[in-house]
């Protein structure tokens, strides 16, 4: 488990964390979702005590990180995939760090397996494409088989293959009664992936609940409607207190239910073409909710370019 | 997954931090480039130099001859080969920031201090045994050299004043008071400014940053402060590396290249290793708080 407390990160003037709380419970798939430039890669190397806050407290099973004996075998981490010297095999980068935690030589030949790198154990990592040095990072996040893993971005540079068992793999070890911390900007890969959401937006944060739940208290619900008599039935809705939305797909209706907008047609004798709830997917919940708190947003009317 | 067996000892720490980093030096390519390059460039010039001094000196200058050293002669590979570790210093840790591999380092071992002294035990240890070596086998085939080119062995120390009327360059034998020092001083120096150069890599985190800096404090300084007064540069000079460098490998304290008498030997290992533990000293107060 981890418990993040009032996390606060200043670069000079600039705040890149802002006073961050949340908790990531173990035995599930956690995401961790903010745009890019939200503070996560920050958060997460807070968590790792390798920035020092400005103020607040982090800590991983009760502990604070420096005070971890054997971190390697508490925590996993990928961090930056390309973050590693140029000019070493795959196979000698992670036995360096298998010593640190004095973990076993064996060890690293078993996570060369598991993100099947065994075949290019021997290769410089320099010489690694993206997809296998993402590979790399998440075996050496899994080489002390720690309790607590945080990834970031880990599906960065992988083919639908590697993405696909990226997925299974976070949630196979979250089955295990790991405690899983993955970040993304991809709000679709958070929903297939993901149970539990922390949501970030220029470092603050957004929500800290279930995928299930943010999206249900999130999203409007809205229905889509069509009639033969559509002005007059939309007067009529305005009228009961709905909002409604003409797009070029067609009428949206919020703020009333099905079966309410059925009872006011038939009251007024209008037929109804189509009567449809609408849910909204978590990218149009996210992309409502940090609208407001991106820290670089196009002031080109996106709809206008490509 | 199998389980991991429980680690012996009581946590990650100092010991298991050196292994690893002894792991990374002997795992690339340039620990290998820059052995080959020290043993070509120590050798090289433990035949070069003793050859041209033994041959030419009859045509010597009495200045010249108060400038030589029987044991310095052996060892400019060594004093030259500095630039090469220092580069291999350097490159010990420089490349973990810019990389940002050093974020793996220390989520591994969080505690900076050990992974500081780690670097510093391992490239130091490793650096002084190769360069103890090179600088005995730069002595012995050095010595050899000036015997086959003309020079004469001599028994115990000569005074300068004994030196300059020598009609032969004179060859000293190891066991002669003084040598054995002088030898051991050079692998010693070399192994100082391997620290030394940790520490500006250290601070500077920046590969081109440190070895320009590098460069200049050993090689264009010295020269710069030539345009200083005369009383104030023949005070500093000699305690630049290079010239404590000199010392340590001298068995005569000679003048140096640019004026200014040469320290003994060991107040200038003492001050070489002084300016090691403050350049690594800031290193570490710097490392600590950073993040990383």
């Amino acid at each position: 488990m981890i418990e993040a407390r009032h996390l606060t990160k200043n670069y000079g003037s600039n705040r890149a964390v802002d006073d961050l709380s949340f908790d990531v419970q173990s035995g599930v798939v956690t995401g961790f979702l903010g745009p890019n430039g939200s503070g996560k890669s920050t958060t997460l190397r807070m968590i790792l005590g390798l920035d020092h806050p400005s103020s607040g407290t982090v800590l991983i099973d009760g502990a604070n990180y420096h005070d971890l004996r054997w971190p390697l075998r508490e925590v996993g981490a990928l961090i930056e995939a390309k973050a590693v010297h140029p000019g070493r095999s795959a196979r000698m980068h992670l036995w360096a760090l298998a010593q640190t935690n004095s973990i076993p030589k064996d060890r690293v030949e078993e996570v060369l397996e598991i993100v099947g790198l065994s075949g290019v154990a021997k290769r410089k990592v320099g010489k690694f494409s993206l997809g296998m040095s993402q590979r790399l990072g998440i075996a050496t996040a899994l080489l002390g088989d720690p309790g607590v893993l945080l990834f970031d971005e880990p599906i960065n540079g992988l083919d639908p293959e590697g993405i696909l068992w990226v997925r299974n793999l976070l949630k196979s070890l979250a089955d295990e009664g790991r405690t899983i911390f993955f970040s993304s900007h991809l709000m679709s890969e958070m929903s297939q992936t993901a149970t539990n959401l922390v949501v970030i937006g220029r470092g603050r944060l957004i929500a800290d609940t279930s995928v299930e739940d943010f999206i249900a208290s999130n999203a409007e619900q809205t229905v889509r409607i069509d009639a033969v008599r559509l002005e007059e039935l939309i007067t009529a809705l305005k009228q009961a207190g709905a909002t409604v939305r003409t797009t070029d797909e067609g009428v949206d209706v919020a703020g009333l239910e099905p079966v309410q907008i059925g009872e006011i047609a038939l009251a007024g004798g209008i037929a109804l073409r189509e009567l449809t709830p609408q849910t909204a997917s978590l990218e149009e919940v996210f992309m409502e909710l940090t609208s407001e708190s991106s820290e670089y947003t196009s002031t080109q009317d996106a709809e206008g370019g490509a | 997954m199998s389980p991991l067996t429980a680690p012996k000892g009581r946590r990650a720490g100092l010991r298991q931090q050196i292994a690893s980093e002894f792991t990374k030096m002997r795992s690339v390519r340039s620990t290998w480039v820059v052995l080959g390059t020290m043993i070509v460039i120590s050798l090289g010039f433990a035949v070069l130099f003793p050859a041209i001094i033994a041959n030419g000196w009859h045509d010597r200058s009495a200045a010249e001859r108060v400038n030589f050293d029987p044991v310095s002669v052996t060892q400019f590979g060594i004093i030259f080969g500095q630039l090469v570790i220092a580069v291999f210093a350097v490159l010990f840790i420089t490349p973990e920031f810019s990389s940002g591999s050093i974020r793996g380092t220390l989520a591994a071992l969080p505690r900076r201090r050990n992974v500081l002294a780690a670097k510093a035990i391992v490239l130091g240890g490793a650096t002084l045994v190769v360069t103890e070596i090179l600088s005995f086998a730069s002595f012995f085939l050095g010595r050899a050299i000036l015997l086959a080119f003309g020079g004469q062995a001599v028994t115990g120390q000569l005074t300068l004043a004994e030196q300059i009327k020598a009609t032969h360059a004179p060859v000293y034998a190891i066991t002669t008071s003084g040598v054995a020092q002088a030898i051991f001083g050079g692998g010693l120096y070399l192994t100082l400014i391997a620290l030394f150069a940790l520490g500006m890599g250290f601070i500077l985190r920046s590969t081109p940053g440190s070895i320009a800096l590098f460069v200049a404090l050993l090689l264009i300084i010295p020269g710069v402060l030539q345009a200083l007064p005369r009383s104030i540069s023949n005070a500093i000079q000699p305690k630049m590396p290079s010239n404590l460098g000199a010392a340590m490998t001298s068995v005569h304290q000679r003048t140096t290249d640019f004026g200014g008498q040469l320290l003994a030997p060991w107040p200038a290992a003492a001050l070489m290793a002084a300016y090691c533990v403050v350049l690594l000293g800031l290193g570490l107060w710097l490392f600590s708080r950073r993040d990383a």
